[in-house]
C-alpha cells in the first residue's frame, strides 16, 4: 500500500478510453498543497446539524474528471438543446400553453407541480429568458453514454468550487497544465457577468444572499467578488416607483438592474408569496412585472425542473425544436400512468424511487435497500399518491478514482454542468463533479458528506 | 461614492477594529511575556487592571493561555481573530478572497498552537504577525475603493488608539497614533456614518496635544473616542 503521509507529490497516469481514443494524461498533483490552499481560501459550505450551523471544508479530490474534446462537443450540443427547450417550455407554460393543448405534456403535471406559480402567468421576463443558469446533472454510464439525471433551473449552485479549485491547482501544480491541453474554466465569472449584463434593466448587478449562514454563502460571496456585483441581503433592498433599489450607507440609493437571487421563489416577495418570509423584498414582483428589474433565474422555473416534468423533456425538445434529444434521460417511469405504475410496483425492488418534492439527495430510495415490509409500505404509498413519485432504472454509472488516505479507490460520481443563457446559450467547459465518499452509496450531495473534483475538458 | 450598504459599512469598520485588536493584543502580550520571564511573574495583573478585570487566572501560565487561545475570553487574541473573520467573511467582494484568506490562515495557525508552544511566545506569535502585515498589505493593494479602505483604517486606528491608551503606552506613541487617526478621519466624506463628531474630536485634540493634561485625563479621551461616531446619526441616515 502506498501511503501518502509526508510526501506531498505523487504521480498518476490516467488512461481515459473514449470511443477508441486513448488520451494519456500525465498528472503530477500536489494533493496536500492543494487542500491546504483550499482551506486557506475558505472553500467551505455550511450545514445544519442538530439545529446548529457548522461550516465545513468541502472535501476536494485532486484527481480530475477528464472529458475528451469529442465527448464534450456532444455534451455541449445536447445541453444547449436541452436548456433552449426548457426555456421555451417555461415561456409556453406561462403564456399560450400550446404544449398542453397539443397533448405532449399532461396538464396534471404542470398545475400540480409545486414549482408552478400562477402569479407568473402572462409575465415575460427580460429578454424572454427564464433559466439564465441551468445546472444539469449527468452521469456517465459504463457504456460511455452520458445520461441526464435532473435539471436544476431555480438556483443551481456549485460552479464556484471547480472554479477556485482550478485556480489553486494551477498554482500548486503548474506543470500539469503545460502538457495536458485542459480548457481554461476560469471564464465562468465572465459568462455570468455577460448574462447579468444582457438582461440588466438599468442599474447595478446584485447577488441576493440569505446571509452568512446559508450553505452556499461561500459561492455567493465569491461570485460577487469575481463579477463585481454587489452582494446584498434583503434589508438592503427596497422597491420604490416600481423599481428595485439598494440603500447605501450614506443615505442614498442605487438602482438594481439585475438581481441574481440565491433564495427560493416562495421567500422572494412576502406580499406575493409567503407572508411570513423575513428574507424577501416587499413588492419585488411589481418591479419585476413592470420590467424594471431582471431576476435570475426567473420566478416559476420550478415547474420545468420538477422531477415529474423531467420525463417529458425529450418530448419538449422534439416539440419546440423539431430535434431528437442528443442526451438521453435515465430510463424513467411515471406511476401516474397505469402501465408505468404496474411496472414500478412489480419491479420496485430494483428501481430507484424519487419523491418529486425533495431535493439535495433526500427522498431518493433504492428499492434494493428496503426490507419486505418497507417495500410493501412504499408500494401502498405509490398507489395512494402516484403523482408524488418517479421511478428510474439504476444506471450502472462509471466509478471514478479518488484518493483516500493516500490510496486510490473507486467511487460513484456525477457531473453538474452549467449552461448559461444570455445573448446566446453557452456551456461552461468544466463543471462540478461530486462523488460519494461512501463506497456503497450513489448519493453524492455535499449535504450528505460527498466531496468534489475539478472537471477537465480537454481542448484537443 | 461607492455603493456601500449600511451593514457593510459597519462590517468594514469592525473588521478594522478587530483585526487591529488581534494584532495589538498579540504585541502587548508579547511585551508582557518578556517582563514575566525574569522580572515580575505577577506583572500580568497590571495588564488585567488596564481593562478593569479581576485576576481569575492564578498564575501567568493560565493567563497567557486564556488571553491567547480562549475563544470565550472576549479580550483574547483568539476572540478578536474570530470576530475579525466574522466581519471579513461577509465582505469578500469588498476586501477580496486573497485578503480574507489571510484571516483564515491566521485562524489555522492560531488553532494549531499548543499550550506548551506559548513558552517561546514571541517566536510563536511571529508568524501570526507576519500574516497580519500581509493582510494589511493586501487591503492596501486589493481594495480599490478609497472610501472602503478609509472606513477599514478608521476602525483600525480607533482601536489602536484605544488600546494604546488603556495599556498606558508612552505619550509619544499616543500622539503619533492620534495624528494617524486624524489623517484617516479627514478622508471620510461628510454626511456619511463614519464622519467624525467634531465636538468629540476637539475634546480629544485638546487633551492629547497637552502631555501634562493627557496623563490625568485618559478616561476623558476614551469617553470622547467612544462617541466619535454616533450610532444614532447612522440610523438617521437609513432611507
Amino acid at each position: 500500500m502506498f501511503i501518502l503521509k509526508h510526501l506531498f507529490c505523487f504521480a498518476l497516469k490516467i488512461l481515459l478510453l473514449r470511443k477508441g481514443v486513448i488520451y494519456v494524461i500525465n498528472t503530477v498533483l500536489n494533493a496536500d498543497e492543494i487542500n491546504q490552499l483550499l482551506r486557506r481560501y475558505g472553500v467551505k459550505f455550511g450545514i445544519y446539524k442538530n439545529g446548529q450551523f457548522k461550516e465545513q471544508f468541502f472535501p476536494f479530490d485532486p484527481i480530475p474528471r477528464v472529458i475528451g474534446a469529442d465527448d464534450f462537443r456532444v455534451i455541449e450540443k445536447g445541453l444547449v438543446q436541452r436548456a433552449d427547450a426548457l426555456n421555451k417550455f417555461l415561456f409556453d407554460i406561462y403564456h399560450e400553453k400550446n404544449i398542453i393543448r397539443d397533448g405532449v405534456v399532461p396538464e396534471d403535471f404542470v398545475y400540480i407541480s409545486s414549482g408552478y406559480l400562477p402569479q407568473c402567468e402572462g409575465l415575460t421576463p427580460p429578454e424572454n429568458i427564464y433559466s439564465h443558469i441551468s445546472g444539469i446533472d449527468l452521469v456517465e454510464g459504463k457504456d460511455g453514454e452520458w445520461y441526464i439525471l435532473e435539471d436544476n433551473l431555480r438556483i443551481p449552485s456549485g460552479a464556484s468550487y471547480p472554479l477556485i479549485a482550478r485556480e489553486l491547482t494551477r498554482m500548486a501544480s503548474p506543470d500539469v497544465f503545460k502538457t495536458n491541453g485542459v480548457a481554461d474554466n476560469r471564464n465562468y465569472a465572465n459568462l455570468l457577468k455577460d448574462t447579468m449584463d444582457f438582461v440588466n434593466r438599468g442599474g447595478i448587478n446584485a447577488i441576493l444572499t440569505p446571509g452568512r449562514y446559508n450553505s452556499a454563502y461561500f459561492e455567493h460571496s465569491y461570485l460577487a467578488e469575481l463579477t463585481g456585483a454587489s452582494l446584498v441581503q434583503n434589508d438592503e433592498l427596497f422597491v420604490e416607483d416600481n423599481m428595485l433599489w439598494q440603500k447605501t450607507y450614506s443615505g442614498g440609493k442605487t438602482r438594481v438592474g439585475t438581481l441574481y437571487r440565491r433564495i427560493s421563489d416562495e421567500y422572494l416577495d412576502p406580499l406575493t408569496f409567503n407572508l411570513e418570509s423575513l428574507i424577501g423584498i416587499p413588492n419585488l414582483m411589481e418591479a419585476y412585472r413592470s420590467g424594471n428589474v431582471a431576476i435570475m433565474n426567473a420566478l416559476g422555473n420550478g415547474v420545468a425542473d420538477d422531477k415529474g416534468i423531467y420525463y417529458f423533456v425529450p418530448k419538449m425538445i422534439k416539440y419546440y425544436l423539431g430535434e431528437d434529444a442528443i442526451l438521453k434521460n435515465a430510463p424513467t417511469y411515471l406511476p401516474f400512468y397505469e402501465d408505468d405504475r404496474d411496472y414500478v410496483l412489480k419491479n420496485i425492488d430494483r428501481l430507484v424511487i424519487k419523491d418529486v418534492a425533495e431535493a439535495g439527495g433526500y427522498g431518493v430510495i433504492f428499492g434494493s435497500d428496503l426490507s419486505d415490509e418497507k417495500i410493501e409500505n412504499l408500494r401502498q404509498t405509490i398507489k395512494r399518491e402516484p403523482r408524488r413519485f418517479i421511478a428510474q432504472e439504476v444506471i450502472d454509472f462509471k466509478d471514478l478514482p479518488i484518493l483516500e488516505n493516500g490510496e486510490q479507490v473507486m467511487r460513484k460520481a456525477d457531473l453538474r454542468a452549467f449552461v448559461l443563457s444570455g445573448e446566446t446559450t453557452r456551456v461552461w467547459a468544466s463543471g462540478l463533479t461530486r462523488f460519494s465518499r461512501n463506497p456503497d452509496s450513489f448519493v453524492v450531495n455535499s449535504s450528505q458528506g460527498g466531496g468534489f473534483k475539478d472537471t477537465w475538458v480537454l481542448s484537443r | 461614492m461607492s455603493n456601500i450598504s449600511i451593514e457593510h459599512g459597519d462590517r468594514l469598520y469592525w473588521l478594522g477594529r478587530y483585526a487591529e485588536r488581534f494584532f495589538t493584543t498579540m504585541k502587548s502580550l508579547e511585551r508582557l511575556h518578556d517582563k514575566v520571564i525574569d522580572r515580575d511573574s505577577e506583572h500580568y495583573k497590571k495588564y488585567l487592571e488596564c481593562f478593569g478585570l479581576p485576576d481569575t487566572y492564578g498564575d501567568s501560565k493560565n493567563f497567557f493561555e486564556s488571553f491567547i487561545l480562549d475563544k470565550n475570553n472576549t479580550c483574547s487574541v483568539a476572540y478578536s481573530l474570530e470576530r475579525a473573520y466574522d466581519n471579513g467573511i461577509v465582505l469578500r467582494e469588498e476586501i477580496s478572497t486573497e485578503a480574507l484568506a489571510y484571516l483564515q490562515l491566521a485562524m489555522d495557525k492560531l488553532y494549531g498552537l499548543k499550550g506548551n508552544s506559548l513558552k517561546g511566545l514571541a517566536v510563536t506569535l511571529l508568524p501570526l504577525q507576519d500574516i497580519m502585515f500581509s493582510f494589511w498589505g493586501c487591503i492596501m493593494d486589493n481594495v480599490h475603493s478609497e472610501e472602503i479602505r478609509n472606513i477599514i483604517f478608521c476602525g483600525k486606528y480607533v482601536e489602536r488608539l484605544e488600546l494604546y491608551i488603556r495599556l498606558k503606552y508612552r505619550y509619544q506613541l499616543i500622539l503619533r497614533e492620534f495624528e494617524r487617526l486624524c489623517t484617516v478621519l479627514n478622508r471620510i466624506p461628510e454626511n456619511t456614518p463614519y464622519r467624525f463628531n467634531e465636538k468629540q474630536l476637539s475634546v480629544m485634540e485638546e487633551i492629547i496635544r497637552d502631555s501634562e493634561r493627557y496623563s490625568d485625563s485618559r478616561n476623558e479621551v476614551l469617553s470622547a473616542l467612544a462617541k466619535l461616531f454616533e450610532p444614532s446619526k447612522r440610523k438617521d441616515l437609513v432611507t
